[in-house]
């Protein structure tokens, strides 16, 4: 059934206590030393997964070499490892629509981490493949605090939809990123009737670039005022002084994350401790101090009242969904 | 001009099989090396057009991704957007590549030495960089000459995002390849034809429109063919600017629909890449049918030769200050937007307050990472190797081409031809569905990229070795023949010194493009072999455009510093001076 799970924050989230890993069981630990590293496929950025990476070479003396890339290229590079059989990574980790493609297609072996313990059994895969979603990324509208003023800014999405934003609006490409175009389906939910025409407005206000990265670049150096982007990034680039902040949207949308085995992992007992590491207290915590949203009750990133939001957890579209989405949002945003 | 023409006849390629020497070996073990190279991967990548499989899987024949592509009007329509973004690009790089290249190479314009060597800067520049900056420079908000020319003079903004923008910026990038290509015919030009047209009366100008012109029109039409070609196929500019511009061309079309899909949609991506090459091959027979009467073009001689200096007096002031006004807007202006952006921890329109938030921390951490040292020592040595083997290959392709005259000749220099005309993306794909199937373990290693970046540019090397090849009369060669040296003994020491313009000219251009090569090495390389181009994007993508424009800054050093070494090395750096 597609209704959306609502997650007010991370208090709905039971964390049935701590199970940090001081240490994997020796066996398993002198294997991985034995296998030398541990691959991982992702699309975290990279200065987040640094925290992950330091706590996992730290504890297991194991290096990690992180291909980082935008889920569609780790989807490509993983679907063509997979079916060529010239695999290359021992972890995945990006968005759940991604890692369910290419769950399906075998890239991925059962594992059940002692740490998924500590998820709630509901947020569990059935098939015991993907790990429970351990973090969230939520997207809202991000605008440059220099340029606006405060009543100038926009309280809700529907605002984007005003005269007063044509040409001044910027969302990466719904046509071919997964992200937006998430996003926009979950907005129909939440709409309904009147999302056709707002979507129709919003276009014709929007311009497009490739990436919500790229949205939040061009919106901190002032090209446009508002865009639609990732809330994390306000910490990721507040902390370096950018101008860049977002709206309190109520509800905030956002996307689930998992992370799996290889199937056919060069190096699979550094690759089970890694996951171990990733979905533990201590990694979850070091992830929310880099600025994203974990699943670890009363734990918050470092964002201005990031305690408060409310979270919708979209449901992540089937790949049909999306070509009947692609379709739509060509002729909405691209042809005009 | 029609020494030879004679015994050029008789040495037409279907003889010389009957004799079987070694020419014949080494031109057939050329061809078959050069069918695998191009032809496997390109046959890859028709079959999976037609195939309703992915990469590395069995399907059956399909026409469904022609229907796709070709029943959508909007794919007409960016058609017409991408011939005018490839001739405007391509006919701005000639432009000003071919003024350049004069006043380097044919005029006594005070810093000629300095303009060449900043001339190959912007070719080391990766283009994302380089349109990244002119956005930085013309965004209709933010644009710092806007910003300047709003507020001294009150003028509305120029907008970089725009069909227009796009044209100038390519145009740009594309600019030192017509340079070099161009630069290098002009310097193999035979001084005795302008002399004795002078001798006869004729001023600079005629014979410049007489003389000089007609010869330097196989390089121009080098330049042209290829920065076309390279336009159409141009990704990084139109993925800056096209995009927020609401504008579409081919390339980003095949991106979009194709491999930025969620999911990626390789055959797609294929069946758009067919039309490039139908483009492409047919500017490849264009070119050969203007350039056929090779022999109007052969200018050097046994007589020997040294470009002769136009004096232009007063004159040469006024040169030095066009150069130096291409160079600026060439150079200048996208590397110091580099460097400006390698030292703020984000981008900021420029200020007294901005100044005092700069910081060397980007330059800090290529010193202290151990992927971007590694990255770079992948790079230099895919760039160094690559270049030598390609260029040695772009000269047996060019002699055999040129000299040896036939149907299979022609065959050669088309086939040599067939990667200048797909994406780089695409083309990565076509390597990737030849190379997996491949019962060789190079799949997931370095030499997959050395193998993509030999076949994939070898026309950038073609082109200034053909343009430099046609210029060199067979005289020579028959001489050293006549006197009993082989095919590689007369290659190796007649025909190579003479060909070193066009060599070092196409040698440099490879270097430069690998060391920053990104659309093929993408999707080919491996975590533990990353070169420079995905590393880049890959910082881009990772929120740090400080890094980013900082290895681009050392990477663009780097490439001058090696390009004017490899310059002195051979003794080209003395006819500049």
């Amino acid at each position: 059934m597609r209704k959306a799970k609502v997650l007010v924050g991370c208090l709905l989230v039971l964390w049935l206590g701590a199970t940090a890993l001081g240490q994997g069981p020796s066996d398993v630990v002198a294997a991985a030393r034995r296998e030398g590293r541990v691959v991982v496929y992702g699309s975290m950025e990279s200065d987040i997964f640094e925290v992950v990476r330091k706590i996992y070479e730290g504890r297991y003396a194991v290096p990690v070499e992180y291909w980082r890339a935008p889920n569609t290229r780790v989807l490509d590079r993983v679907l063509t490892e997979v079916r060529t059989g010239r695999v290359g990574f021992d972890v995945v980790l990006t968005n759940a629509a991604a890692m369910k493609l290419m769950k399906r297609h075998g890239a991925f072996t059962r594992y059940a981490s002692p740490s998924y313990e500590a998820f709630p059994r509901g947020s569990h895969d059935p098939d015991g493949v993907l790990s429970p979603a351990y973090r969230l990324t939520p997207i809202s509208i991000v605008f440059n605090s220099r340029q606006l003023r405060p009543q100038d800014v926009p309280r809700s999405v529907l605002d984007l939809a005003e005269p007063r934003w044509r040409g001044r609006v910027l969302l990466a490409d719904p046509t071919v990123n997964v992200i937006p175009a998430t996003w926009l389906l979950g907005l129909r939910r939440q709409l309904g009737e009147a999302w056709r025409p707002f979507v129709e407005r919003l276009a014709a206000n929007s311009a497009l670039v490739e990436s919500v990265l790229e949205v939040a670049q061009k919106v901190i150096a002032g090209e446009y005022p508002v865009g639609v982007s990732f809330i994390k990034y306000v910490h990721l680039f507040g902390k370096e002084g950018a101008p860049l902040d977002y709206v309190r949207l109520d509800p905030v949308l956002a996307l689930p994350s998992h992370v799996a085995v290889s199937s056919r992992a060069a190096h699979p007992a550094a690759a089970r401790l890694f996951v171990d590491t990733l979905t533990s207290r201590a990694g979850l915590l070091a992830l929310a101090q880099a600025g994203e949203f974990v699943l670890v009750p009363g734990v918050y990133p470092p964002i201005k009242d990031a305690d408060k939001l409310r979270v919708l957890v979209l449901d992540e579209p089937s790949e049909e969904e999306f070509r009947r989405a692609r379709e739509e949002f060509t002729a909405l945003f691209r042809r005009r | 001009m029609q020494l030879g023409g004679a015994v050029s006849r008789t040495l037409a390629w279907p003889r010389a099989w009957g004799r079987a020497d070694a020419t014949v070996w080494i031109g057939g073990g050329v061809g078959v090396l050069l069918a695998f190279l191009t032809l496997y991967p390109t046959a890859m990548l028709f079959y999976g057009s037609l195939s309703d499989a992915p990469v590395g899987t069995l399907g059956r024949f399909t026409l469904a991704h022609y229907r796709a592509a070709y029943t959508d009007p909007a794919t007409y329509r960016l058609m017409a957007n991408s011939f005018v973004f490839a001739a405007g690009a391509a006919g701005l790089s000639v432009l000003l590549g071919l003024a350049l290249a004069w006043i380097t190479v044919r005029t006594n314009a005070p810093g000629r030495a300095l303009f060449e060597l900043v001339a190959l800067a912007p070719n080391v520049l990766p283009p994302l960089l380089v349109a990244t900056s002119w956005t930085l420079v013309l965004s209709p908000r933010i644009g710092i000459l806007n910003l300047t020319l709003l507020r001294w003079l009150g003028l509305p903004p120029l907008n970089v995002y725009s069909l227009g923008g796009m044209v100038f910026v390519e145009g740009l990038v594309l600019t030192p390849l017509a340079f070099l290509i161009i630069a290098a015919a002009l310097r193999a030009m035979d001084p005795s034809l302008e002399e004795a047209a002078r001798l006869a009366g004729s001023g600079h100008l005629d014979a410049a429109r007489r003389i000089t012109v007609p010869l330097v029109v196989p390089a121009v039409l080098a330049a042209g063919t290829l920065n076309f070609v390279r336009a159409i196929e141009s990704f990084d500019v139109p993925a800056v600017i096209a995009l927020p511009a609401g504008i579409e061309v081919f390339s980003t079309k095949i991106f979009r629909e194709a491999l930025a899909a969620f999911p990626p949609n390789h055959n797609l991506a294929a069946t758009y890449a067919v039309s490039q090459l139908v483009i492409a091959v047919a500017l490849v027979l264009v070119y050969r049918r203007i350039t056929g009467l090779s022999e109007r073009y052969a200018t050097i001689t046994g007589r020997g030769y040294r470009p002769n200096v136009v004096d232009l007096g007063r004159w040469r002031y006024v040169a030095s200050g066009a150069a130096l006004l291409i160079l600026g807007v060439l150079v200048v202006v996208p590397f110091l937007v580099l460097v400006y952006v390698s030292l703020l921890p984000f981008y900021e329109v420029p200020s007294w307050e901005v100044l005092g938030r700069l910081t060397g921390r980007h330059y800090a951490f290529l010193l202290q990472s151990d992927r971007a040292a590694r990255a770079l020592r992948v790079s230099l040595a895919l760039a160094l190797g690559g270049a030598t083997l390609a260029m040695l290959l772009a000269s047996l392709v060019a002699y055999f081409a040129v000299r040896r005259r036939g149907r299979l000749t022609g065959a050669l220099e088309a086939l040599s031809f067939v990667p200048w005309a797909f994406p780089g993306t695409a083309l990565a794909i076509g390597l990737l569905w030849a190379y997996v199937q491949l019962p060789l373990p190079i799949y997931g290693t370095v030499w997959i990229l050395l193998i993509s970046y030999v076949t994939r540019f070898l026309p950038y090397g073609l082109r200034p070795m053909t343009a430099t090849m046609v210029q060199v009369h067979r005289e020579l060669e028959e001489s050293s023949r006549v006197c009993g040296a082989g095919f590689l003994r007369t290659f190796q020491r007649v025909l190579l010194p003479l060909l070193k313009p066009g060599f070092l000219a196409g040698w440099a251009i490879l270097f430069t493009i690998y060391v920053r090569e990104f659309s093929t090495s993408v999707f080919l390389y491996t975590p533990r072999a990353e070169p420079v181009g995905p590393l880049l994007y890959h910082l881009w993508q990772d929120a740090q455009p400080g890094r980013m424009a900082a290895l681009g800054v050392v990477v663009s050093l780097i490439c001058v510093v090696v390009v004017g070494l490899a310059r002195r090395w051979v003794g080209e750096g003395k006819t500049l001076r």
